[in-house]
């Protein structure tokens, strides 16, 4: 197959790019993995009764819905159920799961989101045991409980929302706890870091997720980071949020039986009291990350940004890249919300449209514009230090290109 | 089976009928284009293969594709993530313990 573009991801990112390209009469396939296309809008839906009636409510299901539609409207191609493996400059694009196994086009996209860090710990391989992203997924995609009883191990704002997201679909969840120490989790098992790393957020994004986060402590949560957990039981809409225990370990025989949760320090060190507490399903938390792997393969160079999330493709301000037709958008360039992600997609595909001779229907400064106002609107923010990462790219972006004037051959 | 973890839905226009497949020969039911994994886990079973170092018994994780503990033969398929395969009348499902990756 032969197209103007290729987009590898349906999530938000990928599906507005798409509408986008194919507006400015570029020809458009998105090639997706899961049987069904939306990515992790999916199984975005949270509410919150107090906000104003507008912020009510997030549907990302009806999002995604109204965005394939509008793209296949306008011809976009959309193939579910094939993986991409490999993506190599000309630009070749090789799939497994298809019956057809490659794919050409003069631009590729790359809008393959974010994945799960794992949460390793004593008795995380037993069934029953989830990462947080599934637990989402199950409830609030396929209305299918994780459990009767549902501990949630890892504070941050990811797993409180889906704490709520369950009790909200009638799930017991009996708490959310830390996660124990050990050599990888040093900053994810400390309350102190985990309860600033909160209030941040919250103060940073006064949305309806994380008013509702800023409220569970009836605003202490700043004071509460300054003043050294002087409180260390939360109570967010009735599920408790131990923030000085940690979930030490998980048993049971064939799968999840019970969690043993133990006390612990500001700082996160155990201080020996246990408790044994009957669940029948766990859900783990320990953030997210850029999915590169494509980038990495595609050949463009990557830096190490912590504040966008880890490891992320070297991109400029129209979202390109350092190989040539190479774009990406959405959290492969650092883990925001969907919101933001859509505004990226739009903004790719304009980059994309003007690079190729085409008029998109938005001139770029404006599409750059509306990245901004999304991040200022999201309704979720999941690292706090976002602003100063995309400084810190801007800033390599700039010494690679300084750099590549004396040397051509600068790719990684 | 008697366990069900199917969660009350609001009132939704799309009827959804029950149909039957099996899992290492037992008879399951679920719904008609949804990840076999969630058909599997809304009757009870959460265990779908056993590691095969260790003979322990491995389920889903990450839920969208990205872990590989779910795999399990379908319709005599190796390796087939079935958290992301939606499931059809009759797909026979069994636990497979070899790994390849699947694709290559
Ligand atoms: C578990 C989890 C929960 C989240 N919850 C929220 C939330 O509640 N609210 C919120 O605003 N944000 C949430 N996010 C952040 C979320 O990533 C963004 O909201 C948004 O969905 C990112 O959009 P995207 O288009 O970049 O990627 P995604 O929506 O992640 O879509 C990427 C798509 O690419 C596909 N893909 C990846 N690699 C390949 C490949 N090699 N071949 C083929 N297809 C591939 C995937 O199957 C997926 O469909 C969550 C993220 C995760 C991982
Ligand atoms: S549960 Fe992770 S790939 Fe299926």
């Amino acid at each position: 197959m032969n197209v103007d573009v290729a987009i590898i991801g349906s999530g938000p990112a990928g599906l507005a790019a798409s509408i986008e390209l194919a507006e400015s009469g570029l020809s458009v396939v998105i090639l997706d993995e899961y049987y069904r296309p939306g990515g992790r809008l999916l199984g975005q839906r949270y509410e919150d009764p107090k906000a104003p009636e507008t912020e009510r409510e997030w549907d990302g299901m009806k999002l995604a819905l109204e965005l394939v539609e509008q793209a296949r409207k306008r011809q976009v191609e959309i193939r579910c159920g094939v993986t991409v493996w490999s993506v190599s400059p000309g630009w070749k694009i090789e799939l497994g799961g298809a019956d057809e196994k490659t794919v050409h086009a003069k631009a590729v996209l790359l809008a393959t989101g974010a994945a799960e860090r794992a949460l390793p710990m004593p008795g995380w391989t037993l069934p029953g045991v989830v990462s947080v992203g599934a637990a989402q997924t199950f409830t609030n995609l396929h209305h299918v409980a994780i459990g009767k009883s549902v501990m949630v191990v890892g504070v941050d704002p990811l797993a409180i929302s889906v704490a709520l997201e369950m009790k909200h679909a009638g799930v017991n969840v009996v708490g959310v706890a830390m996660a124990p120490r050990s050599p990888m989790t040093e900053k994810l098992s400390s309350p102190s870091h985990a309860l600033s790393q909160l209030a941040k957020a919250a103060d940073l994004a006064p949305n309806p997720l994380l008013r509702l986060m800023g409220r569970l402590a009836g605003g202490r949560l700043g004071k509460m980071a300054v003043h050294a957990l002087r409180w260390p039981l939360l109570q967010i809409e009735g599920i408790p949020v131990d923030i000085r225990k940690a979930v030490a370990r998980i048993e049971g025989e064939e799968s999840v039986e019970a969690v043993i949760l133990q006390s612990v320090s500001a700082n996160g060190v155990p201080t020996g009291r246990e408790e044994r507490v009957e669940v029948d399903a766990v859900c783990l938390s320990a953030g997210l990350y850029p999915l590169i792997e494509l980038a990495q393969v595609a050949g463009c160079s990557l830096v190490q940004v912590p504040e966008l999330g880890g490891v992320v493709p070297l991109y400029g301000s129209d979202l390109s890249t350092t190989a040539d037709g190479l774009y990406v958008a959405g959290n492969i360039t650092g883990i925001e919300g969907a919101k933001v992600a859509m505004a990226q997609g739009k903004l790719a595909a304009v980059s994309i449209a003007q690079a190729m001779g085409k008029s998109p229907t938005l001139p770029k400064e404006e599409a750059i514009q509306a990245v901004k106002r999304a991040r200022a609107l999201s309704p979720i923010r999941f690292l706090p230090d976002v602003e100063q990462g995309l400084a810190k790219m801007e800033r390599l972006w700039r010494e690679a290109w300084l750099s590549k004037e004396g040397d051509e051959a600068w790719r990684m | 089976m008697a366990a069900n973890f199917r969660l009350p839905v609001a009132e939704s226009s799309e009827k959804r009928e029950q149909i039957a497949f099996t899992f290492n020969g037992q008879q399951v039911m679920g719904y008609e284009g949804e990840p076999i994994a969630v058909a599997l886990w809304a009757c009870g079973i959460k265990t779908i293969r056993s590691c095969g170092a260790t003979a322990q018994p491995r389920g889903v994780y990450c839920g969208i594709g990205h872990c590989y503990e779910c795999r399990a033969q379908v319709d005599g398929v190796a390796n087939v993530r079935t958290c992301m395969t939606p499931l059809s009348r009759g797909t026979s499902v069994s636990s497979s313990s070899d790994w390849h990756i699947e694709g290559a």
